[in-house]
Parts: structure tokens; C-alpha cells; sequence
């Protein structure tokens, strides 16, 4: 069942061109979404339309099966956020922060100190927000996020300004959140590190367009095989792949073909034995995620 | 009830803000001015306390200057301080993605202005009666006013002034919610007001927004045939309806 759905999704700002082209997002219940894209491919902006910070141009949106802006409300009671920087009011304590909030989401007193013992913020006592260390002020953005105890957790960049034990321990937070308490989590980023090791569904933007939907596994899973040549000459072996009609490259100093079967190689290694090329290794390569991504924002 | 959440929520977010502040300094300066011009001249204030006209005369001396200066400055200063708590710390993003309607948002925010308004002036009354009760108390040789306090009067001033104000409120809450640099709400409110001290001498100067409360005060001298307050009332109904519809439109929200 799918927790937050877009449907067709498009928007332009004033100067015209479209900054989102049908985007269709489909966010499983249950699931830890991961919103990749390179920055200003329109992360940001999607999720601004999917909580209402914009006005919706043309296409659907949907959250727990509710068409957002006749449930906006509702649905708001339920979903917690965090658009790029945190927002608090500099002058008061982070108790205070979150009791502005306790009041309007009306949940128990008790979620005040118990959010802000989940991000480590338990004991800063009469310590004003503004006053806090850029890492303590994210943490105090998640708390606020988590105060309403959410089924729905948007969060844009939430590691920015985070040192690396910090991204450690709000990656093991959001996990844990997920993992124990159900929270389906769509946390976009343009780390694709960071979502690799916390996403199980994977959704990449660029240039407004979403250019792969689906899980971890199956990004995974495009891991094409490529084969690697090693000869005593590259550039005829090159030459003779590239005669042999074969996506070929050179890649330090090795042969390198895209996916072919292995009567292609086989064929490949007989031709280039023929024209007295010494090939001393043949073997198997994965394209790793992050070409998979370079290919996929680059096409 | 959404809209008393949302207005306790408000209450929250300006403890310790320079709105909250302003309102108090607000309220209580020209009283002090005043109770301290009393305490270097016992001998005027002797004189007026025993006139029989005594909490009259103080209160209209301390309405001239809150009226004609203070207040309308005070009111532009204190609705953009207000508005702008949500922009200096981006926080009109937040405000917008927690369950609550647009309207309700538009309302409660108002609603703060409109109670530390009257805040203001409740400060403002019992500085005046502090500004009159103290130097009775404190020095022999002023008497205590003999005449009842006239409550009914504090009052009429305190609403007509109020009702006076909202025009200001109005248009400077329109621009606050509209614009992000605190600038804009603050200059316009500043030209505006200059406008209204050149316009209150001109024949129709009650037509400019901002002349009511200095108006207020020279009506009460010379005795004023316009109906200033229902002028006030409708630029405030205009002003209130349009920053309504603008904030509700708004396409970006944050």
C-alpha cells in the first residue's frame, strides 16, 4: 500500500521553464524512500508541493490515500517535516520550540522531552536555540519532526551540517524509527552514500524528470556485468572491438566492453589473437551505484 | 477551537521577542514621563489634582503624546516585529506544514496583535493612574484627585484609540505577511505616517489611513465634525479583507 503517491506532477516558477516535468512518486507504507538527485534537480521543490509550501500547478497529489489538498489537516496531523534548514524561533529554549508545536499538533507534554532525548538535546536546559552549534540545531529540526509521533516523516537533507558521527547516529535514528516504531520515512538527499545504507526504495530526480523508481535491490541490480581485456597492446585492441561493431573504452589501460554474451567474447579473443594481440586476462567487472547514478542524471 | 491552540501557540513564540518588549516600554513610557515630571514639579501637579479635573487632565495630557507619536509608531513597529518572527527565522515554511488552516494562521497571528494592542493600552491606563496615584501618595504637598476616577472615560479614550489604530494594524499586517525584509512593512508604515502628520491640517485629511489617532487627539482639543472611527473601521474592514485574500492566494507559501 502506498503511503504518499504524486501523480504527474509538473510545475513551472514564473520564468517558464518547467523545474518538475510529471514527476510520479510512489512511496511504499513502511518503507525508507530515498530521494536522490545532484542539487537543483528538484528535490526540494517536490517535496515543497508534496506539504503544500507551493501551490499545486498540474498534477495529483496523495498521502495515506487522501488527496492532499482537500485533507491538508488531516494529513498534516500525521506527518512530520523538515524542509532544507530547521526551523525555530531563535529566542526561545528547544522546550519551548517544541511546546510552540505541542500545542497545535495537541499531543501529550510527555513527547517534548522524550523527541528531544531521541536527537540528544535532553539537557540544554535554558540554552536559547539560537545559541546552538549548527549540528544541535538539525537535531532540534528532527525533534521538532518527531514530536507528533508521525506515520509520515519528510525530511530534506537532514544530515546537512551533521559531522560524520552525527550522520551515523541520525541514520541509526531513522532506521530505528522505521524499523520499530513503522514510520514510513522519505528522506531526500544528494548523498548517495548516505541513501544507499538507509534507503529500501530509491527514487532518482534530474532535471526535473524522475529518471529511476524502485528499491534498493533493483537499482542494484542494474549493476551491469561489463567484461575487461588485459593485452600487451590496448589501442588495436580497441580498434578491433570498435571493427567488431562492440561498445568499447579504454579504462586504465585495459579493454573494457559493455555487457555481450559470451560468444561475443569468446569471438572477441579469438579475433584479437589472430591479429597478434597478447591477451594476458580476461575477466568480470560490476559498475558500481555511483556510475549508475552518474549515468541516470547524465542522460 | 483549532483557533485557540493556534493563538496559545503564537503566545508561546513571543516570549523574549522584541514585540513583547515594545509592548510593555509602549505602555508605560509616557506614564513615567509624566510621573516623573510630577515628581520634579509637585507644585503644577498640586494644582491640577486640586482643580477637580485632575485624572481628566492627566489623561488627556497622556493621550496627546501617545496619540499623536507613540502609538501609531508603536503599532507599525510592533505588527512587523510580529510577522517577522516567522521570516527572520525561516520559519513561515514550518508554520505552514502543521495541521492548521490558512485562515486559521491569518486569525491567530492577528489575533496577537490585536491582544498585545490591548495589552498596551491596559499598561498604558494603569500607568496613568500610577502617573496620578503615586505622586499623591508619595509627596505631602499633592493632593490625592478628590473626584471619583472616571472609569467610563478611560475607557471611551481607550477603545476609540483602539478602534483608531486598526487601520495601521490592518495595512501594516497586510505588508508584514507579504514581504519578507522587514524593510518594506517598516518604511512604507514610516511615509505613511508622515502623510498622515502633514494630512491631519489639510480639510480632508481624515481620508489618509493613518491620521485617526493623531485625529483622535486633535478632535478631542478643537472638536472634529468627520466620523474619523467609522472611516477607521472601514480601512480596517478593506485592509483586513485584502491581506486576508492575499495571504490565502499566496503561491509560494514560505
Amino acid at each position: 500500500m502506498l503511503c504518499l503517491e504524486t501523480k504527474n506532477l509538473t510545475h513551472h516558477f514564473s520564468s517558464g521553464e518547467p523545474v518538475l516535468r510529471a514527476i510520479s512518486l510512489q512511496v511504499a507504507e513502511g518503507s525508507i524512500y530515498g530521494f536522490l538527485g545532484p542539487n537543483g534537480a528538484g528535490k526540494t521543490t517536490t517535496l515543497r508541493l508534496v506539504l503544500g509550501l507551493l501551490a499545486r500547478q498540474q498534477g495529483e497529489i496523495g498521502i495515506f490515500g487522501k488527496p492532499f489538498h482537500s485533507h491538508r489537516v488531516d494529513i498534516l496531523r500525521k506527518v512530520g517535516s523538515l524542509i532544507e534548514s530547521p526551523s525555530f524561533y531563535a529566542q526561545l529554549t528547544a522546550k519551548e520550540n517544541l511546546a510552540v508545536m505541542q500545542r497545535l499538533y495537541r499531543c501529550p507534554e510527555a513527547n517534548i522531552p522524550r523527541a528531544l532525548q531521541l536527537v540528544g538535546l535532553g539537557n540544554t536546559g535554558k540554552k536559547k536555540a539560537g545559541r546552538f552549534s549548527l549540528g544541535m540545531k538539525q537535531r532540534l529540526g528532527i525533534a521538532m519532526a518527531l514530536l507528533n509521533d508521525p506515520s509520515l516523516l519528510i525530511l530534506d537533507e537532514p544530515t546537512n551540517g551533521l559531522d560524520p558521527a552525527g550522520m551515523v547516529e541520525m541514520r541509526e535514528l531513522l532506521k530505528t524509527l522505521n524499523r520499530e516504531h513503522g514510520v514510513t520515512i522519505l528522506v531526500s538527499s544528494h548523498l548517495l552514500v548516505e541513501v544507499e545504507k538507509l534507503a529500501t526504495h530509491v527514487g532518482i530526480i534530474s532535471k526535473g524528470a524522475l529518471v529511476f523508481q524502485g528499491t534498493l535491490q533493483e537499482l542494484m541490480d542494474r549493476r551491469s556485468s561489463l567484461v575487461a581485456f588485459d593485452t600487451d597492446d590496448p589501442a588495436k585492441a580497441l580498434r578491433i572491438a570498435e571493427q567488431q561493431q562492440l561498445p568499447a573504452c579504454l579504462e586504465n589501460g585495459r579493454l573494457i566492453i559493455s555487457p555481450a554474451p559470451k560468444e561475443t567474447v569468446v569471438a572477441l579473443n579469438r579475433r584479437l589473437v589472430q591479429e597478434n594481440v597478447g591477451v594476458y586476462e580476461i575477466s568480470g567487472m560490476k559498475n558500481d551505484l555511483e556510475t549508475i547514478f552518474m549515468n541516470l542524471t547524465s542522460e | 477551537m483549532q483557533l485557540v491552540h493556534s493563538f496559545q501557540s503564537e503566545w508561546l513564540k513571543k516570549k523574549r521577542s522584541a514585540a513583547s518588549w515594545l509592548v510593555l516600554i509602549g505602555g508605560l513610557l509616557i506614564p513615567l514621563i509624566l510621573m516623573i515630571a510630577q515628581f520634579a514639579k509637585p507644585e503644577a501637579a498640586q494644582a491640577e489634582n486640586a482643580s477637580g479635573h485632575g485624572w481628566e487632565i492627566l489623561l488627556h495630557r497622556s493621550w496627546q503624546f501617545m496619540g499623536i507619536f507613540l502609538l501609531p509608531l508603536g503599532v507599525i513597529m510592533a505588527t512587523g516585529l510580529v510577522t517577522q518572527l516567522e521570516f527572520r527565522n525561516n520559519a513561515w515554511k514550518h508554520v505552514l506544514t502543521l495541521p492548521q488552516k490558512l485562515s486559521t494562521v491569518f486569525v491567530a497571528k492577528l489575533a496577537l496583535i490585536l491582544v498585545m494592542l490591548l495589552q498596551c493600552i491596559l499598561l498604558f491606563n494603569i500607568g496613568i493612574y500610577l502617573a496620578g496615584a503615586l505622586p499623591a501618595l508619595l509627596l505631602s504637598e499633592v493632593p490625592y484627585p478628590p473626584e471619583p476616577f472616571p472609569i467610563a472615560l478611560f475607557l471611551e479614550r481607550s477603545a476609540l484609540f483602539f478602534l483608531d489604530c486598526l487601520p495601521i494594524v490592518a495595512l501594516q499586517y497586510l505588508l508584514g505577511l507579504q514581504f519578507r525584509n522587514f524593510l518594506v512593512p517598516f518604511g512604507a508604515g514610516i511615509v505613511l505616517f508622515v502623510a498622515s502628520m502633514i494630512a491631519i491640517n489639510w480639510e480632508y485629511g481624515y481620508t489618509v489611513p493613518y491620521t485617526y489617532c493623531p485625529l483622535n487627539v486633535i478632535g478631542s482639543n478643537e472638536g472634529m465634525s468627520a466620523p474619523i472611527h467609522w472611516w477607521a473601521a472601514g480601512y480596517a474592514a478593506v485592509f483586513f479583507i485584502a491581506a486576508y485574500v492575499l495571504f490565502i492566494t499566496r503561491k509560494e507559501k514560505s
